[in-house]
């Protein structure tokens, strides 16, 4: 018997496109709201919905919420400079995984 | 305890001035940071630097630490000298917690580590949700699976101090998960305090690489070696998909690269990806009289010239 079997099997909910709430996303993220609407603001990222109240975030907001805090803390990026930084990095990401699909790597 | 050479770290002179330890440290944080960097060793590195920051900017802490002396080399065995600290208050709030080093601990402490804002304010607080990336392999997410993965994460026992605790953890790979996903394991986060709800655990999703797919997306890409008989004249081929193999019709005249689709068999998402596979033209080697004679053949009759967009004369 496999000694993994003996564990429970936890079984987790899959983030959907577009289901975070901001509050969901805050507290994932630990950051504060205001944070949160400055990056939307910066259209670092952007929620479906018009009102704050009705805003809807992607399972892809997690990781940039919280790479932008990194750059922030760590680096002192301002916010146009978060922006620039995660959206060459977001190229970067593509071009790597083009290349890899034309088997170059 | 090993002896750590802050300045040998940040590539500086013990007489470098703060503007130049700032400096410096801008500059290696970009280098390393791991969200920008490539390198190996990113994350051990950019943790080292940000230690190494933390005692030469503030004037106090790097006073205390140029009292040890300059004869100490890096990793060699340190026991601080007694007293060494006398006359020296150190202010707290050090970046980012969890991960300094022993010899780090051991001359300024770790009482300025602060639990991450919240909860510090009390009663019944939630915890604080976790992250962790985990890689699978493709054929989980076409069948669903059931992963074992082991985590490590820093937490505050008691006391106080920060402690890494390792855990495994058994989950559900939910069938036509992508990467770059996530799941949500409700409770599975940092405790609460006060008696408030632990926060949840959320996982990325990230495949491994695979030794025939390549991953864009939902789409699969399928690099297929064909003959150049079959690339001319057509063929019907058997190809893997991960989903089993199917028969493949290769139109006549199809050309090196030619991508040819099979709709909705890349992941099985709500959009379910579509499946690419890439012709790759493989020349039969001129290793016998007989093949030789064969090119030799083609040569005499096929009026062929790659070359003609080039514009150069050929003889």
């Amino acid at each position: 018997m496999n000694p993994h079997d003996l564990l429970p099997v936890h079984t987790g909910t899959v983030i959907e496109d577009d289901s975070l709430t901001l509050e969901q996303l805050c507290n994932a993220c630990g950051v504060h709201t205001d944070w949160v609407i400055s990056l939307v603001e910066e259209s670092i990222i952007e929620p479906q919905g018009g009102e704050i109240q009705v805003w809807r975030f992607s399972g892809g907001s997690l990781v940039r919420v919280r790479s932008a805090l990194r750059l922030h803390r760590d680096l002192g990026v301002n916010l146009a400079g978060i922006a620039l930084a995660l959206d060459l990095m977001e190229e970067l990401e593509n071009l790597r995984t083009q290349l890899k699909i034309m088997g170059r790597n | 305890m090993q002896y750590k050479d802050y300045y040998k770290i940040m590539g500086l002179s013990r007489t470098a001035t703060q503007d130049e330890v700032k400096r410096a440290y801008r500059k290696l944080a970009r280098k390393y940071h791991p969200d920008v960097s490539k390198e190996k060793d990113a994350e051990a590195k950019f943790k080292e630097l940000g230690e190494a920051y933390e005692v030469l900017h503030d004037p106090q802490k790097r006073a205390a630490y140029d009292k040890l002396g300059s004869n100490w080399k890096a990793g060699e065995d340190f026991r601080p000298p007694p007293n060494w600290d006398e006359g020296f208050e150190f202010k707290g709030g050090f970046a980012d917690g969890g991960g300094f080093s022993d010899f780090f601990e051991q001359l300024f402490g770790r009482t300025g580590f602060h639990p991450s804002g919240q909860e510090q304010h009390g009663f019944h607080v939630r915890g604080q949700d976790s992250h962790a990336k985990i890689y699978i392999d493709l054929e989980d997410s076409i069948h669903g699976a059931t992963r074992s993965i082991s985590l490590s994460s820093p937490q505050m026992d008691a006391q106080g101090y920060m402690q890494v605790k390792h855990r495994s953890l058994s989950i559900k790979i939910p069938k036509g998960i992508k990467p770059g996903q996530h799941i949500r394991l409700a409770g599975q986060g940092d405790p609460g305090s006060g008696g408030g709800k632990a926060g949840d655990l959320l996982l990325e999703i990230a495949f491994n690489s695979h030794p025939l797919y390549r991953f864009s997306d939902t789409d699969i890409y399928l690099d297929l070696p064909v003959t150049p008989w079959e690339a001319a004249l057509g063929a019907k081929i058997k190809v893997p998909t991960p989903e089993g193999s199917v028969d493949l019709k290769i139109p006549p005249n199809s050309r090196q690269g030619t991508k040819l689709r099979l709709k909705g068999r890349g992941l099985p998402a709500k959009t379910p990806g579509d499946f690419f596979v890439v012709l790759q033209i493989a020349l039969p080697p001129a290793d016998t009289e007989r093949a030789k004679a064969v090119y030799q053949k083609m040569q005499q009759e096929l009026d062929f010239n790659p070359r003609l967009s080039l514009g150069v004369k050929q003889r």
